[in-house]
């Protein structure tokens, strides 16, 4: 059987359509409409009536970086970035909730840079955004840390700060 | 001016209430016209400003549909197209026509009856395919293509009804004339109409603004049907940036259209009487003929009566272009009756759609119950 084929087709009126049929004889639809939401629809072999699911952008943009494996948890999200004029670089921005374990220290207290090497690059608290936070910045429970740095550096912060 | 505020600012209301139900906007539209207007409360009265207003909603919305209609893609699909699209054609033109005349329109008026009656809402279709998550199902591609098929045959229609007592030959000429300025704009202007709509500036929004209205009154000019023309305009700049067009024309069209739909209301006469006996039976006759047509569909492209069910579902509600229809051509009496036409099919279509694929699996059932038990047969 030849691998998954990708049909997509455009709709007038509706939107773009992308269907395929899996291995196991599933049909995956996906359709971005005119309207802005994204629906997707799922039938299986056999069944008449398919299942389906409306998405914003934003949800279709989550459930695609899950379906990728770029999400490992749900709140913690994490993306490498690789330039081709750079190839040696690899650099990972990584997304943290913050654990009660360091809530109320500052940036200094915990040094984050000199003991991993990674950097706090922003924090969003309560829908608010603090881009390149000072390095007397207090944490709070629950605050989402946007971090930068090589594998092996976030590696480091993980085991040593965001343990609960 | 008043009159368009208030207008503008109950349609708001609708607006949101209706959103909120997901049920369609338009009869709601049309019915609060009606209450402000002659025919109710005469609080509203259309003037010069809303006769324009309203005509800027027309050829928006028809500029809109220009800019869908891929003709090449449905040279693509044609054998799919044609079969449901002449069923459809044939089935609601001849019910419509023929009900109309019997019921005492005169031959014209019963033709615009007709073609109101038979023209569905592409807003209604393609809306309740998506709300009622009903994309995957294997009629819902029928039913697109089915719309398409039917904006054919409006421009069609648009160009046989505004022929009048003019010189038929003459009359093509001059069609065929301003559809040649129209191509050789987009084919020999491609480049520069892309570079337009590429700028980040003001300039993209004006020049389709000034584009559709100069087509409509250069038409009107050469007394070829403006409402023709900015469809065939739109198909024009289709094959440029259909998507760019359609986000600048978005805004015009959507705030006069609407303006369109309650003035279509307020200039509604009852003053005259109504036949509401005429009206009831266009009405029932309007969801009943779009049922057979439906059945027919679903037989011939799918092999099953029960399809049949949910194209007609999606396709009762009549709406923007039956209006269309009735503002252009039609005398007090029609509008009257397509009104009227276009408020019942389309809250019953709306309702019919939401629950079309409860109706089959009752239908379904019954026809179970209802077919002879069968024997079961005991081993001795």
């Amino acid at each position: 059987m030849t691998p998954m084929s990708l049909q997509s087709l455009n709709l007038p009126g509706v939107g773009t359509k992308y269907e395929f049929v899996t291995e196991k004889g599933d049909t995956v639809a996906i359709f971005f409409t005119k309207t802005g939401v994204i629906q997707m629809y799922t039938r299986q072999q056999g069944c008449n009536t398919p299942s389906a699911a409306e998405m914003t952008p934003v949800e279709a943009r989550r459930l695609g970086n899950i379906l990728t494996g770029a999400i490992i948890e749900a709140d913690q999200e994490s993306v490498e970035v690789a330039f081709s004029a750079l190839a040696a670089l690899r650099i990972t921005l990584h997304a943290y909730i913050i654990p009660e374990s360091i809530a109320g220290k500052t940036i200094e207290n915990l040094q984050i840079r000199t003991k991993t090497g990674a950097t706090v690059i922003a924090i969003s608290r309560h829908e608010k955004n603090i881009i390149n936070p000072p390095a007397s910045f207090v944490f709070e429970t629950g605050d989402a840390a946007l971090v930068i740095g090589e594998t092996d550096q976030l590696k480091k912060l993980e085991c040593e700060l965001m343990v609960d | 001016m008043e009159g368009i505020v208030l207008a503008l600012f109950i349609c708001l209301v609708l607006a949101l209430i209706t959103k909120y139900l997901s049920v369609p906007a338009i009869p709601f539209y049309i019915l609060a016209g009606m209450i402000l207007g002659k025919a109710g409360l005469g609080l509203v009265a259309s003037d010069e400003i809303s006769y324009f207003f309203s005509e800027m909603g027309l050829i928006f919305l028809l500029f809109f549909m220009g800019l869908g209609l891929k003709i090449d893609r449905v040279i693509e699909n044609r054998s799919a197209v044609l079969t449901s699209g002449i069923i459809d054609l044939n089935v609601n033109l001849i019910i419509g026509f023929v009900a109309a005349y019997l019921l005492g329109f005169p031959i014209r008026e019963a033709l615009i009856i007709a073609a109101a009656f038979y023209i569905s809402s592409t807003a209604m279709a393609l809306t309740s395919l998506i709300d009622n998550r009903k994309l995957l199902m294997k009629e819902a591609d029928t039913i697109i293509w089915l719309m398409v098929f039917e904006d054919f045959m409006l421009i069609i229609a648009l160009a046989l009804l505004s022929v009048g007592d003019q010189n038929l030959v003459f009359f093509a000429v001059k069609i065929l004339f301003v559809l040649g300025i129209l191509y050789a704009l987009a084919h020999y202007g491609k480049e520069f109409l892309i570079s337009i709509l590429d700028r980040n500036d003001e300039l993209p929004i004006i020049f389709t603004f000034a584009a559709v209205l100069t087509t409509a009154s250069f038409s009107m000019y050469l007394g070829v049907p403006a409402t023709m023309m900015v469809i065939a305009l739109g198909a024009a700049f289709a094959t440029t940036d259909p998507d760019a067009f359609e986000q600048h024309a978005r805004p015009f069209k959507d705030v006069f259209l609407i303006v369109f739909f309650v003035f279509f209301g307020v200039t509604i006469d009852l003053s005259g009487g109504a036949d509401w006996f005429v009206i009831g039976i266009i009405c029932v006759l309007a969801i009943v003929s779009k049922l057979v047509s439906g059945i027919l569909t679903g037989i011939y492209i799918h092999g099953s009566a029960l399809s049949g069910l949910e194209i007609w579902g999606n396709t009762i509600g009549r709406g923007e272009f039956s209006i269309a229809l009735a503002v252009v051509y039609g005398s007090p009496v029609v509008g009257m009756t397509i009104a009227a036409m276009v408020i019942v099919t389309s809250i019953v279509g709306s309702f019919v759609a939401k629950y079309s694929t409860s109706l089959r699996r009752v239908i379904v059932r019954f026809g179970r119950k209802s077919a002879p038990p069968r024997r079961i047969h005991i081993k001795h």
